[in-house]
């Protein structure tokens, strides 16, 4: 079955999107690009150029460059809004027969739907190039204002473009959709859309899954290149103060200008001030000039203030026309790249009285959307399998009480994961598997899941078992955890089938305790594995003097007598600090040790970095008895 | 194929618990997962290694207006600076920019006097000379591991003959603006 894509055939610009392992996703254009320019022309030589090719060529053959084919979708010649563009746009629109309207393009007549499936085709040819498969199935936005006429035109143009166009969705549901709003039950949502050129608002009433329009407005002038336009003629009249020359009558200094004021939008929505600074922006007689304007946000937003105010009419007519107040919205969406201004979020949560939502792109919220429809339209959104994940870490308790994670929160499941433990005292003839669900660092602060034994393990010194202990959750979140003995065989397993009866609250309850508790279980954890340290190297020292003492200079085991009872005072205390200060000085007089031994033996090689040379047990990191590793009744190999 | 045979059974045995219809449905949608999964992941070693090769785009993309200003202060030196060793000081400067973006992958885009090609150049305005050729670079284009990364801006010929006479030619460019 071939996936299906969602459209978002827009006035200025053009997206696609698809479904990718459950998540919508934008599908980049064959330049690289997110976005495509919705811009269609036929060169002098007549070649078709579409997208980012004929933008850039529009300056050079503006007659045969076909931009905002949208707002002549589907309508009449003498629709006053066709007669209104017409002496906008340099390219020559006519009248068909019928009465619908025509555009000229390389002397040749093409209705709107064609020029719009040329856009689509580019989007269809990139997007197979980039899936490696064949496209055909799409869902195609239109603004919630159109008409029949206008949506079957759209239609049109996807027939002509080779796809099945399964659906057209208003745009403000696909908004709704990216947001994820069609989970909720029913809600008032109140769709917020401010794109490069045109601003629309819809209100849109959801219920079981469905949308239904109960408003539009908006205002098809109104959008980001008029904030550029702005800042641009601010900029301009700034220089003409300064310098006495007017930019506008320079086309490439005026083309600098206004890239920059572009730039200082964008960055005024993070910042609060930026400087546009273009050095040799023009010359008069007395010499190059440069451009140097410090622009701050307070500044840009008087500039700008009676276009977001533009944009609060129309908000409050579909308001008035849907009969409701602002506080019957129950959700707030922001669309459209223009959104990120913070005056317009200001506005925005001015006048409906509640912080709108802006976490996905503006300027691919609706695309996203369709994408999400178009998944759910070809079953692939039901039927792919519903992947859960672990609300809380699992884990076991190791020695000091300390919760050693092995299946960290979020992981998708079914999976599984091992780890080798060991023992940690000498000849332990059993471990106990303490199983544990939760954030703490401490085990007792955590949930206990079950518990069990695993014993008949053969005398040995500490650290030398293997004992591997495995988690498996499946598909349905059942747990079940083993315990091995690698040397034996030995096993002992546990399956908890409790381990998904932590309510909802009781989970956001256990992660908002380990955030608040943070801190504290932190020191805990370090005194714990400060005295595991400590309590290791005590045992690796006494072992050493044990087998190596009659090697060992008297002065220097007696220091190391002194020390290890150091240690071991610092033991019964509480002060960690005060531990790991023991424990240095009796690693570093230890090395001494090893210097005194290979002294004695002439022709031994020098002292490597296996110090102390004494540790010689066959566990790894048993040498180092500063490395932390002990983690337990188990501990680490 | 013993093994093929073990899954024939395997099969038989879900159908009878499940009915026909619901495994092969769920055994569709496995496969398809997985061949989701195995397509996923090799389009994700291929932009992992784009990723890699163009992490530094923006970076360069922020630096190239510097090179710009450059250009330009070059462009306009007073004649009697021109011969100073301080501003040759500033002209290696200038170089040393210019083969640290190279050493990145950075190349610029040829413009003046070629054919005007919208997959490189920006057209910007138009002026008198050879028509679809590029007569001024406004800005220089670049390209980083061979993909256009800026486009140059260029001024395009539009056919008609340069005149030396200005005042006629400003009239000609407003005519073809309108």
């Amino acid at each position: 079955m071939a996936r299906a894509v969602g459209i978002d055939l827009g006035t200025t610009f053009s997206l696609i999107a698809t479904m990718q392992g459950g998540d919508p996703v934008i599908i980049p254009t064959s330049e690289g690009e997110r976005l495509l320019p919705s811009v269609v022309a036929v060169s002098k030589t007549g070649e078709r150029l579409v997208g980012w090719l004929a933008k850039r060529q529009a300056v050079t053959n503006p007659e045969n460059t076909i931009f905002s084919i949208k707002r002549l979708m589907g309508r009449k010649f003498k629709d006053p809004s066709v007669q209104f563009d017409m002496k906008k746009v340099p390219y020559k629109i006519t009248e068909a027969p019928n009465g619908d309207c025509k555009v000229v393009m390389g002397g040749k007549e093409y209705s709107p739907p064609e020029i719009s499936a040329m856009i689509l085709q580019k989007l269809k040819t990139d997007a197979e190039a980039y899936l490696g498969e064949k496209v055909t199935d799409a869902v195609i936005t239109v603004p919630a204002y159109f008409n029949d006429s206008q949506r079957q035109a759209t239609k049109d143009a996807g027939a002509i473009a080779g796809l099945n166009v399964i659906r057209i969705i208003n745009e403000p549901t696909a908004s709704s959709l990216a947001y994820g709003l069609d989970k909720k039950k029913e809600a008032i949502v109140a769709v917020y859309d401010l794109g490069g050129g045109t601003f629309d608002v819809s209100v849109l009433e959801m219920g079981e899954g469905t949308f239904q329009v109960k408003s539009t407005s908006g205002d098809t002038h109104l959008g980001g290149d008029d904030f550029d336009q702005r800042i641009l003629d601010w900029l301009c009249d700034e220089f003409k103060k300064q310098a006495g020359i007017d930019l506008r009558q320079d086309k490439m200094a005026l083309q600098r200008v206004r890239d920059a004021a572009e730039k200082a939008k964008r960055e005024l929505s993070t910042m609060q001030q930026t400087e546009i600074s273009l050095p040799y922006i023009t010359a008069d007689a007395s010499g190059p000039k440069h451009m140097n304007i410090v622009l701050n946000r307070s500044k840009m937003e008087q500039l700008v203030m009676e276009l977001v105010d533009r944009s609060i009419g129309p908000c409050r007519q579909a308001l008035q026309d849907a009969g409701l107040t602002p506080a019957q919205i129950n959700e707030v969406l922001l669309v459209g790249g223009q959104t990120r201004t913070p005056l317009v979020q200001t506005k925005v949560t001015e006048f409906f009285g509640q912080e709108p939502k802006k976490t996905v792109n503006p300027d691919e919220a609706v695309a996203l959307g369709a994408a999400i429809q178009g998944g759910v339209l070809k079953g692939e959104v039901r039927e792919v399998l519903l992947l859960d994940v672990t609300p809380l870490t699992l884990g076991i308790e190791t020695l000091g009480g300390v919760a050693t994670p092995l299946i960290p929160r979020n992981t998708t499941i079914p999976t599984s994961k091992s780890q080798v433990f060991s023992t940690a005292a000498d000849s332990q003839p059993s471990v106990e598997v303490h199983v544990i669900q939760g954030e703490r660092p401490m085990a007792g602060d955590n949930k206990t899941l079950g518990r069990f034994i695993l014993d008949g393990i053969l005398p040995a010194p500490r650290g030398m078992p293997q004992i591997e202990v495995a988690f498996d959750i499946d598909a349905n979140g059942i747990l079940s955890v083993s315990a091995k003995d690698k040397g034996t065989g030995r096993e002992q397993k546990i399956t908890i089938t409790a381990s998904s009866g932590l309510s909802k609250e009781e989970v956001e309850k256990m992660t908002r305790d380990a955030e608040a508790h943070a801190a504290d279980d932190t020191r805990k954890k370090e005194e714990i594995e400060a005295r595991n340290t400590a309590d290791n190297l005590v045992y690796q020292a006494e072992k050493v003097m044990r087998e190596h003492g009659d090697k060992v200079p008297a002065d220097l085991k007696q220091q190391i007598e002194g020390k290890i009872a150091a240690v071991r005072s610092a033991l019964q205390g509480q002060d960690a600090a005060y531990i790991r200060r023991t424990v240095q000085e009796l690693t570093e007089t230890m090395q001494k040790i090893g210097a005194s031994v290979y002294q004695q033996q002439p022709g031994a090689p020098p002292p490597g970095g296996q110090a102390p040379p004494g540790a010689e047990g066959p566990g790894p990191g048993k040498g180092k008895p500063d490395e932390g590793t002990v983690e337990g009744e188990f501990r680490e190999v | 194929m013993s093994q093929g045979v073990v899954m024939e059974e395997d099969r038989q045995e879900v159908t009878a618990e499940l009915g026909a219809p619901d495994a092969q449905r769920y055994l569709d949608n496995w496969r398809r997962a997985e061949a989701d999964f195995e397509n996923y992941k090799k389009r994700i070693e291929l932009e992992r290694a784009e990723t890699a090769r163009f992490a530094s785009t923006t970076l360069i993309l922020n630096i190239l207006p510097v090179l710009d200003d450059l250009d330009r202060a070059f462009k306009s030196i007073p004649e009697k600076l021109a011969h100073l060793t301080w501003a040759d000081g500033i002209r290696l400067i200038h170089r040393k920019l210019q083969a640290t973006l190279e050493a990145q992958g950075v190349t610029e885009i040829k413009a003046l006097g070629e054919t005007f090609d919208p997959s490189i150049h920006e057209a910007v305005g138009q002026t008198a000379g050879e028509e679809g050729k590029v007569i001024e670079e406004a800005q220089k284009g670049y390209r980083l591991h061979g993909r256009v990364i800026r486009p140059a801006f260029v001024i395009v010929g539009n056919g008609e003959r340069p005149e030396r006479n200005e005042t006629e030619s400003a009239t000609d460019s407003h005519d073809s603006g309108g």
